[in-house]
């Protein structure tokens, strides 16, 4: 008979090995997609017409797709097509993209909420555009957007487990949940300690951000 | 992009009756989504108002309850279902279950696909509920007292017909992901729309054998991407409109709920 000790006795380093995967999957995507959101986010507050057109219809896109679609256009469709692209490269960059699109929109936001006159100000001080949005709005908005960034994170670590089901990208908590489950039956057991891996990474940002939710309140 | 914009390569669209099988198949996505979101709608309302009564325990239990399911991922807490509800539950449901069910309804593992988007949901529709309800000035509540009503009467007549419509926006955005989310129960092979993608690509042109045409996975794929984001848009485009309207109405809004993506979108939206 199986117990819960039996089984984190027996297959602590595959749990172990699962947590570290699930962190470097999500920290990896996180880097992706705070890039490539910000980059999405300047497109859709810049002044030229067809530059914001292509930010929306990114976000519009990226955002009500399911992300287990884009794993399969990422892996499969594009394998299927003679890109030899690697598993955790797909994964990270289907969870990555899928991502973005809400980094995006957070920012956007952010940045709308500083105001129009400021930026305004600033270019009538002679600085370019670009130059405003580093030096003036990005500054101002980074507060603003913390906790909506948050949120996405927090929902970026469980959409990983997606990554661990779907052709069975990388060896995270879920695969190995699955894989100790196969090899034991004990299923109660194996996905007992996968949820206390979960738990620990939502939790864990959970309070984080809500730390820096109250030290980075606007004070207005 | 020549790969990808080959007419040859989208021959398949309208070969047999691949895309009205897609279709079909983003049909059941959405019932299964409706389904499950009714059913939150009821367990997470309990779930609300236990977190918030003045029984102590009650709200412990019903808080913990809330943050270990919503803070597992959804895949996750189908998959567990679908590998522990017993055999005889599954027989038994497929024994009860009326024939004239479509065929995706008819399947035993639906108990752990629409169990598990019913497990997760509540728990965050829950949590948008009593931000709703939170929402609300502690002067209604006392109005309610002071007019001498009782608590459930105070709840029922004053605080959750306020509280509850300041959540619709909130919940058409949870929405947006639960149909998103309703992609997941392919993986435990309920025959919606992405398990029959998978099924038109494998037997190469069609689930009815021998059309010869070829399905490349990726335009397959791009192909019920687009059912979901057209799906998706209307729906968002309709989360904001109520936003706005309610926002103009009571001049608040509700507190965020950590971890959920499409009501972050939702806000940027109206910002």
């Amino acid at each position: 008979m199986e117990t819960l000790w039996n089984v984190i006795a027996t297959y602590y380093p595959r749990f172990i090995s699962g947590f570290l995967v699930t962190l470097r999957l999500v920290g990896v995507s996180f880097v992706v997609a705070m890039a490539l959101g910000l980059v999405i986010a300047a497109l859709r507050v810049q002044p030229v017409r067809w530059l914001r057109a292509l930010g929306l219809v990114f976000v519009e896109a990226f955002r009500n797709v399911p992300l287990l679609v884009l794993l399969f256009i990422m892996f499969a469709g594009l394998r299927r097509a003679g890109v030899g692209i690697e598993r955790f490269t797909a994964a990270s960059a289907a969870l990555g993209l899928y991502t973005s699109a809400y980094v995006a929109e957070a920012i956007r936001s952010g940045v709308f909420a500083v105001g129009r006159g400021q930026v305004e100000a600033g270019l009538a001080l002679g600085y370019t555009y670009p130059k405003v949005l580093r030096r003036i709005v990005l500054p101002q908005a980074v507060r603003t957007v913390i906790p909506p960034l948050g949120s996405i994170t927090i929902a970026m670590i469980k959409n990983s487990a997606i990554c661990g089901v779907a052709f069975n990208l990388v060896k995270d908590v879920m695969f190995q949940a699955r894989y100790v489950n196969s090899r034991t039956g004990a299923t109660n057991e194996a996905f007992f300690w996968a949820a206390v891996g979960y738990l620990i990474l939502t939790i864990t940002a959970t309070v984080v951000v809500r730390k820096l939710e109250t030290r980075l309140a606007v004070r207005r | 992009m020549t790969y990808l914009f080959d007419p040859a390569n989208w021959e398949w669209i309208t070969a047999g009756n691949n895309l009205r099988y897609l279709l079909s198949g983003f049909l059941i996505n959405i019932e299964i989504a409706l389904i499950a979101m009714v059913l939150s709608l009821i367990v997470g309302l309990a779930l609300a108002l236990a977190r918030l009564s003045r029984n102590r325990l009650a709200a412990l239990v019903a808080g913990l309850w809330i943050d270990v399911w919503r803070n597992l991922p959804l895949i996750f807490i189908i998959l567990y279902l679908a590998l522990s509800i017993p055999e005889s539950w599954r027989d038994a449901y497929v024994g009860l279950v009326p024939a004239t069910f479509p065929e995706a309804f008819r399947t035993p593992f639906i108990l752990a696909a629409i169990g598990g988007l019913t497990l997760y949901n509540s728990a965050v529709i829950a949590e948008i509920m009593r931000a709703g309800i939170l929402s609300l000035e502690r002067g209604q509540s006392e109005a309610a007292q002071s007019l001498g009503m009782r608590y459930w009467q105070s709840m029922r007549l004053v605080i959750l017909p306020q509280g509850l419509r300041r959540m619709v926006p909130a919940t058409v955005s949870q929405l947006i992901t639960l149909t998103k989310d309703t992609s997941l129960v392919s993986i435990i092979a309920i025959q919606e729309a992405i398990r029959r993608a998978r099924i038109v690509t494998n037997t190469s042109g069609s689930p009815f054998v021998g059309l010869g045409v070829d399905a490349p996975l990726l335009h397959v794929f791009i192909t019920v991407g687009m059912m979901f984001i057209l799906f998706n848009l209307m729906l968002s485009r309709l989360s904001k409109r109520l936003e706005i309207r309610e926002r103009a109405r009571t001049g608040t809004k509700i507190r965020r709920v950590t971890g959920l993506e499409d009501q972050v979108a939702a806000e940027a939206d109206v910002a």
